[in-house]
């Protein structure tokens, strides 16, 4: 394969490879809710606030880009602890409620806000976003995530998440680390905005919908809340997917069309019947079946 | 390796590293429409619109020697779709010209692509006022915006009933009926009609009574709404049932059958105007339609816009010398003029957006006629 090819090759998928990344990143940020047993669906208003932060910026100063993105990842949190003092106070399919209510609050303040054009949005954002801005993000909140496993933190998480009242009994402050969770995922999606509305020239709120929200919980409930890693697994898998079987039906030379979001459904549908744990479980349970395999043939 | 393997291994190479020497050549076209997705309806219009202007510009022999031939993806309605596929007609597929996307949002994140990879892009669904022939010199449009096609329109329908007051109601969270609004009370003003109420709605209403008695009560002549076509129904249904019976006019959200589908006999006397006059008696636009009814496709604007596309195409390569390169037909583009197309005389504006006659619709006997 020529050099020219290859070059080829990578232009035309670097879009679904960048995209991959900011998926894996909104993955995350739903994932650090779940983590403590918390269903945050607040995530698409912070990924809001977080591009309209960095764009107003890119339009309005002269700022490097460093400082724009360092502002759209920590505004979101200081909006998330206000936010996160009265309603992590409820539980389940209330504190969901709540955290939708949350988003589409933020939807609708730009959509009727006139200074970034309303429902219009902004157009024309200069791309400056590269990939290895997109995939150091990512990395950053993947070592994040790794180096609270197993650590004092890590443990504390985990009792909230099995079962709460249990771990304040144990004089684990289960207020306060919810709290950071919210901040540390509502700075991942405001992390992931800023990103995204540098690479696709645009911001509309439009994209900051509930539907978002929804792709992203179904990134980390495929790839797996088991691990750390399995949202990005999931991310991965699901925005990669659509592209693949681009390419296959052109191959096969079947035309554009409903068969493809057909075949897209249907895996997804295999993937959450067979692997109920996400595909993050995968490893584990070949292994599983391997191991029981060869106990039954050495029996 | 011995002397004959060689010298045939030798040919084969060189028959694989100049294959277009012959006189057939083929120029690439991608189209890149929402085929699935919110925006499904109006992706399956301009696909039968633009197969067939492949078919017929192929057939008539225009571009001697030069056979169009069609990349089809699907943007699933999606931005982070739209870019995919634009990449993947600009390195993969190497089109010469690409023909879409289907909504202007698309469009923002995707042309953009396209003007860096300086392959010209034919817009000819996208009406957003603003943020798409602004992206660049490679992105051009032929889809009238809402502020051509209003204005002329609106201008037909005062000459005929000779209305001097107006009420305006508009979604105002929805880009295309916020930005539609802005342009109907401009026209409004700039034609003298006084605008004597104006009401505003959210996308996820259902009920328009309290808006609509309001406005009936400063007694307008004329109501002009700026709507998707999910409420549009709603509104001339509940203002047909208040009794009120004044000349509805809408923006380009009333511009679907679903409209009567869903208001039934309501929808009677209800005004939109259209980049597409489909009784036009003209040998092009009547051949368009014969054509998709002969693919068993009933026509919309969207299919027009999207055969006078390819139809643009085709005359920009024609007027750049029988060239198909991508700056040819961008070098084309700038000499269409004129063009017969079943829009009508099709012309590009120094901006690159498109220029032709917009006409009137008024819904008689359940179906869109032409206002004459």
């Amino acid at each position: 394969m020529s050099l020219e090819s290859l070059q080829d090759i990578w232009l035309t998928y670097q879009s679904t490879v960048a995209f991959i990344g900011l998926n894996g990143l909104l993955a995350l940020s739903v994932y650090t809710t779940l983590s403590c047993g918390q269903l945050s669906l607040a995530q698409a208003g912070f990924m809001a606030i977080g591009a309209y932060a960095s764009t107003i910026l890119t339009f309005h100063t002269g700022l490097p880009f460093a400082v724009n993105l360092a502002v759209a990842t920590l505004l979101p949190a200081l909006v998330a602890i206000p936010l996160g003092l009265p309603v992590l106070r409820l539980k389940g399919v209330f504190l969901a409620i709540a955290t939708i209510g949350f988003g589409e609050v933020v939807r609708l303040f730009f959509v009727n806000l006139d200074f970034t054009n309303g429902a219009l949005g902004l157009t024309a954002v200069p791309q400056r976003t590269s990939m290895w801005m997109i995939y150091a993000a990512l990395g950053a909140a993947l070592f994040v995530l790794w180096r609270i496993r197993g650590s004092r933190t890590g443990h504390a998480l985990e009792a909230i998440r099995e079962d709460e009242p249990a771990a304040r009994t144990m004089g684990i402050d289960a207020a306060r680390y919810k709290l950071a969770m919210l901040a540390l995922g509502a700075s991942f999606a405001g992390l992931a905005g800023a990103l995204e509305a540098h690479y696709t020239y645009m911001v509309s709120p439009s994209t900051y919908s509930f539907s978002r929200v929804v792709d992203m919980l179904v990134y980390a409930v495929v790839g797996g809340t088991g691990v750390f890693y399995g949202p990005v697994v999931g991310a991965t898998f699901l925005t990669a997917l659509p592209e693949v079987l681009r390419e296959v039906s052109s191959r096969i030379g079947l035309a554009p069309g409903p068969v493809r979001l057909f075949v897209n459904g249907l895996v997804l549908l295999l993937v959450i019947l067979f692997l109920p744990e996400g595909i993050s479980s995968l490893p584990r349970r070949v292994r599983g079946a391997l191991q029981a395999r060869r106990r039954a043939r050495a029996s | 390796m011995n002397g004959p393997v060689r010298s045939l291994a030798a040919a084969a190479v060189a028959l694989l590293a100049f294959p277009t020497l012959s006189s057939a050549e083929t120029v690439k076209i991608g189209g890149a429409f929402s085929i699935t997705g919110n925006a499904a309806a109006y992706g399956a219009q301009q696909k039968h619109g633009v197969q067939a202007a492949i078919e017929d510009v192929n057939k008539s022999g225009k571009l001697k020697g030069i056979t169009l031939e069609l990349v089809l993806e699907d943007d699933g309605t999606s931005k982070e779709q739209g870019i995919a596929v634009y990449q993947r007609f600009i390195n993969k597929d190497k089109v010469s010209a690409i023909i879409g996307p289907t909504l202007s949002n698309t469009a923002s994140a995707a042309d953009p692509i396209a003007q860096q990879g300086k392959t010209p892009v034919v817009a000819v669904s996208n009406t957003a006022p603003k943020g798409i022939t602004d992206i660049g010199d490679y992105i051009w449009r032929v889809s009238l915006t809402e502020a051509q096609v209003i204005p002329s329109a609106l201008a037909i329908a005062k000459a005929k009933m000779g209305f001097k007051t107006a009420a305006v109601l508009y979604g105002n969270d929805d880009v295309f009926t916020k930005a539609g609004f802005d342009v109907m009370k401009a026209a409004l003003e700039a034609q003298g009609v006084k605008i004597v109420d104006i009401q505003t709605f959210a996308t996820k209403d259902r009920d328009f009574n309290a808006q609509l008695t309001a406005l009936k009560s400063k007694n307008p002549e004329f109501l002009m709404v700026s709507a998707l076509v999910e409420q549009a129904a709603a509104i001339v249904s509940q203002a047909r049932q208040l009794g009120w019976n004044v000349p509805i006019m809408g923006g380009n959200g009333f511009n679907s059958p679903k409209l009567i589908a869903n208001a039934g006999p309501a929808a009677d006397g209800v005004l939109v105007g259209t980049a597409w006059n489909k009784a036009s008696t003209d040998p092009v636009n009547l051949a368009f339609i014969a054509g998709q009814k002969a693919r068993n496709n009933d026509p919309d604007q969207f299919c027009a816009q999207a055969y006078t596309g390819v139809l643009v195409i085709a005359d920009a390569i024609a007027q750049a010398g029988m060239k198909g390169g991508r700056d040819d037909i961008k070098a084309g583009f700038e000499k269409v003029k004129d063009l017969s197309t079943p829009l009508g005389k099709f012309s590009f504006l120094p901006n690159r957006d498109g220029n032709h006659a917009a006409a009137m619709q008024i819904v008689k006997d359940g179906k869109f006629q032409i206002l004459q």
